[in-house]
């Protein structure tokens, strides 16, 4: 008994260096770890699957780098890990594409994603995801519980929270108040070195034709004034604050 | 060329408009609780949708079938015009360009800016996008006088998600993006009962309160208007002080706007350092309230 349960994962970059003279980022030897909501959506994932029984799927849309990534989620719980290379930066509508084709040749009840990505936060992909897949979303929850072959959330939004319920097969959308993800003890991440992972390349066709026109990071041009002495630093932020309130 | 408007958020939707107006004739889309407020910003038409919350997939739905009379679309980027724009996107299969901060037109393309890595860069992007989400707190609203017409409809499509119990939250008319000086707090503050100690500083200014994403969406110790950030409100005072936060990317995202950004934290190596033009290293329990009484003379 139990559920199937799937995990979309997202992988990011450890640390974006930029060069200070173009503005631009470098990528040269960057590290990729599992992308801050995609921990939350594991942990939501490996609970469901402690509460209820089942078994926990990860697929990550990614590239290369993306089996160490595959081996975080799983030290925190999932069971098995599927890959699909060909991940396109910036295009959100084709990781939905991919990963909808991926996870309707595998039998699921219920899907958990991050609610956006800590990197690019288009928040695109657990929308149109649904839409493909044809299964209702509940978006944005912050609590999970499952009866009766159903899920009901507390959706958390801008102006109130809600309750929202459907029923499987669906997807669930969580945010960074959901849970605090754990961290893996040494001896889980040795064990999710012998889990199955299968790595494959996607089958449809990146078409993606916009034109970047540049991508920045704006001047900083701060004056970076610090003070490591109590006495004097307050001193001075004082004369500071009257100059602005006056 | 026309453009439909559409958020949860009514003040979301006027800011909108004043982004808009020059470039579209301006319809929008909204519930039937904000239609009186939304009368004078400029709309030709107005759907009057009956109710004052739906699924996402409906309101999607009702979106993409206005997509022939209406050439782009403009959705207000909360938690739920998120949603129905990345659906209103994968149904219609037009293009979608999210949380925008800058848009124009050039030779029938459009031209979009939006915060990437977190907030780290800008990227700017020409595209033949039909769809966006607009981020909040873009544009100050500006009336205009308009005599819309009003379209009442009820949405066709019914979803699957059953709506249950409403929580309300605690809510502020404030608007943060429009504040002089903003005293901002972080985690560094240990209990909400010392929350005293900040507004007791940030009234002597006469400032306003704001915080960082735990301390607005995950403790509630603020409203989560007063949420600073790439999730929350991009805010340009005058004066932004930071007060026991990190200063990680996802929180510098919404305070870059700042003219002069000062730092209290006790850990020298915090990024928010790296983002201040004054920084203090120290306990903020004894730094803050020798600020308070020095200021209150
Ligand atoms: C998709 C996504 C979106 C996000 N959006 C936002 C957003 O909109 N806004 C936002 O703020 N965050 C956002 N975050 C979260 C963000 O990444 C950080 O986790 C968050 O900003 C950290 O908040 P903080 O600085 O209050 O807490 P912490 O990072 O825990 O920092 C607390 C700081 O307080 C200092 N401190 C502790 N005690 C004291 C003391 N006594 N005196 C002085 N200093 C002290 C510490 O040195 C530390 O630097 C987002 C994250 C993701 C993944």
């Amino acid at each position: 008994m139990g559920y199937n349960i799937i995990v979309c994962i997202k992988q990011i970059a450890n640390d974006i260096e930029i060069d200070p003279q173009t503005r631009e980022p470098v990528f040269s030897d960057t590290k990729y770890r599992l992308e801050d909501l995609s921990r939350n959506a594991v942990e939501e994932a490996v609970r469901i699957k402690e509460k209820y029984g089942g078994k926990v799927t990860g697929i990550l849309f990614g590239t290369e780098q993306s089996t160490v990534v595959m081996k975080e989620a799983m030290a925190m719980g999932a069971d098995e890990g599927i890959i699909v290379k060909g991940f396109k930066e910036n295009s959100p509508d084709f990781t939905a594409k991919v990963l909808a084709e991926r996870i309707k040749r595998i039998q699921y009840d219920i899907i958990i994603i991050g609610y956006a990505s800590a990197d690019s936060y288009t928040a695109q992909v657990p929308g149109a995801l649904s839409i493909l897949l044809g299964i209702p979303l509940l978006g944005s929850a912050i609590k999970t519980e499952i009866a009766d072959n159903k899920v009901r959330i507390t959706r958390e939004s801008d102006d109130f929270d809600i309750v929202e319920s459907a029923s499987m097969p669906l997807l669930v959308s969580v945010t960074q108040e959901a849970n605090e993800p754990r961290l893996p003890l040494l001896i889980q991440v040795m064990a999710a070195a012998k889990k199955p992972m299968s790595i494959e390349e996607t089958a449809l066709k990146y078409d993606g034709i916009d034109k970047i026109i540049g991508n920045k990071a704006p001047e900083s041009g701060r004056k970076h004034i610090i003070y490591e002495d109590e006495g004097k630093g307050i001193e001075e932020i004082v004369k500071i604050i009257k100059g602005e309130i006056s | 060329m026309k453009a439909l408007l559409f958020s949860d958020r009514p003040l979301v939707t006027a800011q909108m408009s004043s982004l808009l107006c020059d470039y579209f004739e301006i319809g929008f889309m909204a519930y039937s609780k904000d239609y009186e407020s939304l009368k004078d910003f400029g709309a030709k038409e107005i759907i009057v949708i009956n109710g004052e919350y739906s699924p996402a997939e409906s309101l999607a739905r009702e979106i993409v079938s206005y997509m022939k009379e209406y050439d782009y679309i403009f959705i207000g980027a909360t938690v739920l015009g998120r949603e129905v724009g990345a659906m209103a996107a994968a149904i219609s299969g037009a293009e979608m360009k999210s949380e925008i901060i800058e848009f124009g037109i050039k030779d029938g393309k459009t031209t979009t800016k939006r915060l990437y890595y977190g907030g780290k860069t800008v990227l700017e992007e020409e595209s033949n996008a039909k769809i966006f989400t607009v981020s909040q707190g873009l544009k100050e609203t500006k009336k205009i006088e308009s005599s819309p017409k009003k379209n009442e409809i009820e949405l066709k499509t019914k979803s699957s998600v059953e709506l249950g119990e409403k929580i309300q939250k605690a809510t502020t008319s404030t608007d943060i993006t429009k504040a002089d000086i903003i005293v901002s707090i972080g985690r560094g503050l240990s209990k909400k009962e010392d929350l005293s100690i900040i507004t007791d500083f940030a009234s002597v200014m006469h400032a306003e309160l704001a915080g960082s994403r735990p301390i607005c969406a995950d403790y509630h110790w603020l409203e989560e208007e007063r949420q600073v950030g790439l999730s929350g409100k991009k805010v340009n005072p005058k004066l932004y002080i930071a007060i026991g936060i990190s200063g990680q990317i996802q929180h510098i995202a919404g305070m870059r706007g700042s003219k002069t950004v000062i730092a209290i934290n006790k850990d020298k190596s915090a990024p928010i350092f790296s983002e201040c033009d004054y920084g203090i290293v120290g306990d903020l329990y004894s730094i803050v309230p020798k600020l308070t009484k020095i200021l209150r003379g």
